[in-house]
């Protein structure tokens, strides 16, 4: 299976300061899950930034094909039509504009992109109905403005559902765990597991392996001071767990 | 420079002592200048800088299909008037239920002088003054006590004058005890003009009237207004402005709570682009105990243009129980774009509840994003968000749907206008 996304000697750096990615190296296929892990200030959220686009980081050196294009050439926008999808780690309150308009603009973005017909309302909606049953959520959070005053287990679902609207090629999940109880996780988890596809990547960033007792990776990477220091299957992860990332070092 | 001809055929006697006087005010007041404190951050060049005779009697060609884009949906008492002068032949008033006198100004001044004797003042301001002596028509609604006049009231204002010129128009909006009603305005209009109106409004104990004004003016247009309400016992005005036009416009907003339980609240946005220049000036007087007033403003602008909110609220003495709030917030575009904004509490009670703020900003960069990273290009995630910004006063207006829709359609429609950049 050829690659979806091949990093090479990936180095960026937030504008301005010193290099915060150093050398990195990744090769994701269709179907696979990939689980980045690392202490806080490896480079972890540098690295799905710097994937996604965000204003404010650098590129200094290697490259990143996507589909094999050159991914670092596309604005933010471009990159989301063509399938890349960030779940934020931090989701953002947008006031005013609806949970379910802001929905209906991306997914037909995405389809005008494609040269796909654009959703109409009632297309729409029962697009929305089936993922809500997919990934058994209630529709509480439609109705609301984007992500405001929901609490953190909300705006992580509501990622979730973005990612099953929008039906990425590419997911870079971002700490999706952090500050989520355990029904919360579970909750999460299963919405991510259901989306496993055999056409569709994650990428999974998490500080904790507890994250990886619910969605079970294929590929294991630590990534510590802006290399991907080691990698290996699921069994990787509880092997972490154990021993930690310190002997790890700063290897090569 | 003022022409020095006055209206005077069908008048009542007191009315021509009003208008010498209204004169001879102007003429020791002059306009405004920045000097004085309530006008200091507007600039009155374009209308001091040339000379705006009042607009002739003539009938100009504007046609049904002019307005209809301007006009509500679904069924009004619909007054037109065309460079200040009432449109028999645009207008639609229909069927009024008894109790209820809608028409134009120089028709009650003819046939009901009583319902207009109360709105003039002897210590008008300058502009109010000259609006006196020159004021050639207008519109006056006026509810006997207890009538409720379900179908709103929808008053167009078409400028074209084809040189520049004045209109200036009286209003009267007589709200007898326990009345209602809904009034939509709106002014339009092509090319160069000066529209100067005072509008009084007199709302009786436990009446209530729901007051919108769309200004949507010629990009030539300056457009000066002056709103004097006066709210009785548990009576109720809800003002809601929306200035989305013209190169200059001011709107004075003085709502006096004479009784106790009286509310008003003021709601509304300007939206302003190239070199436009916009000032909303609301005073509101608690005079009484127990009296509400909601505010909420918001502006938007960008390139050059420049915005002015100029809120005041005075609490009296003895206003006990005053709940008033107060906010203006403003995005700016470019960064050549401009806001003064003052918003002022003047509290001369013990018992009271008071907020204001005022916030200026630009876009959130982090939302920008997050749309971005969902695939909308950057300009539609501009406009999605200045959208949203405008919107949230609208629907914090309790207007009712229609009329809600349609003040959604002129922020549409002014968005439009940016050709999908902002």
């Amino acid at each position: 299976m050829s690659k979806l996304l091949e990093i090479r000697d990936l180095r960026a750096r937030i504008v301005g300061g010193r290099d915060i990615l150093k050398g990195i190296d990744l090769d994701v296929a269709p179907g696979e899950v990939h689980a980045i892990m690392g202490p806080n200030g490896a480079g972890k959220s540098t690295l799905s930034s710097v994937l996604a686009g965000k204003p404010g980081y650098e590129v200094t050196g290697g490259s990143v094909l996507y589909q094999g294009r050159d991914l670092l050439a596309l604005p933010a926008d471009e990159r989301a039509r063509e399938g890349i999808f960030l779940a934020f780690q931090y989701p953002v309150e947008i006031p005013g504009v609806n949970n379910m308009y802001f929905l209906r603009a991306a997914l037909n973005a995405g389809r005008r992109q494609r040269g796909a017909p654009e959703l109409d309302a009632s297309q729409f909606l029962k697009a929305v109905r089936d993922k809500l049953k997919l990934l058994d959520i209630g529709d509480d959070l439609l109705r609301r403005a984007v992500n405001v005053g929901f609490s953190g287990g909300e705006k992580k679902r509501n990622e979730i559902f973005q990612m099953a609207m929008l039906e990425p090629r590419l997911a870079i999940l971002d700490e999706t765990d952090s500050g989520l109880d355990i029904d919360a996780l579970r909750v999460v988890s299963d919405g991510v597991n259901r989306l496993r596809d055999a056409n569709r990547a994650i990428i999974l960033i998490t500080h904790y392996q507890r994250l990886l007792d619910y969605i079970v990776p294929d590929h294991v990477h630590v990534l510590s001071e802006g290399r991907i220091v080691a990698s290996g299957d699921k069994t990787f992860a509880t092997e972490l767990e154990r021993t930690g990332y310190a002997h790890l070092g700063t290897a090569a | 420079m003022i022409a020095a001809d006055l209206p005077a055929p069908g008048q009542p006697p007191w009315l021509t002592g009003h208008r010498a006087a209204g004169m001879a005010r102007f003429a020791a007041l002059g306009y405004p200048t920045r000097k004085m404190e309530a006008w200091r951050f507007t600039d009155l060049r374009p209308l001091t800088a040339s000379i705006f005779p009042p607009a002739p009697a003539d009938p100009v060609a504007v046609t049904a299909a002019t307005l209809a884009p301007h006009r509500l949906a679904g069924p009004a008492h619909r007054v037109v008037l065309v460079n200040g002068r009432f449109a028999p032949a645009l207008s639609d008033i229909g069927a009024l239920p008894s109790g209820v006198w809608l028409g134009a100004a120089t028709d009650a001044l003819r046939t009901r002088p009583d319902m207009m004797a109360s709105a003039f003042m002897a210590d008008e301001a300058a502009l109010a003054s000259l609006n006196t002596a020159l004021f050639a028509d207008g519109f006056v609604l006026a509810l006997e006590p207890g009538v409720i006049l379900e179908t709103p009231v929808e008053v167009i204002h078409h400028a074209d004058m084809g040189v520049p010129a004045a209109a200036h128009l009286r209003n009267c909006l007589i709200i007898g005890a326990g009345a209602r009603a809904t009034v939509v305005e709106m002014s339009t209009g092509v090319g160069a003009s000066w529209l100067n109106t005072v509008t009084a409004i007199a709302v009786a104990a436990g009446g209530a009237l729901r007051h919108v004004q769309i200004q949507r003016d010629a990009d030539e247009a300056i457009h000066t207004a002056v709103i004097r309400a006066t709210v009785a016992r548990d009576g109720r005005y809800d003002g809601f402005s929306l200035m989305a036009g013209g190169r200059l416009s001011r709107r004075d907003i003085h709502v006096t709570l004479a009784e106790a339980g009286a509310g008003v609240a003021l709601h509304g946005a300007y939206l302003l682009r190239d070199g436009q220049e916009a000032t909303l000036a609301p005073v509101v007087v608690h005079a009484a105990p127990g009296c509400r007033t909601d505010e909420v403003v918001k502006g938007v602008m960008r390139d050059r243009a420049h915005g002015v909110f100029l809120g005041t609220i005075q609490v009296r003495p003895g206003a006990d129980g005053t709940d008033a709030r107060q906010l203006n917030r403003n995005l700016l575009l470019s960064p050549t774009a401009w806001v003064d904004t003052k918003p002022e509490l003047e509290i001369l009670a013990d018992d009271v509840k008071c907020s204001h703020g005022a916030t200026v900003g630009s876009l959130d960069e982090a939302a920008l994003f997050y749309l971005q990273a969902r695939g909308i290009d950057p300009a539609t995630a501009r406009l999605m968000l200045v959208e949203a910004f405008a919107a949230d006063v609208i629907d914090g207006a309790g207007l009712d749907g229609p009329i809600r829709d349609h003040v959604h359609g002129h922020l549409r429609a002014w968005l439009d206008g940016m050709g999908g950049e902002i």
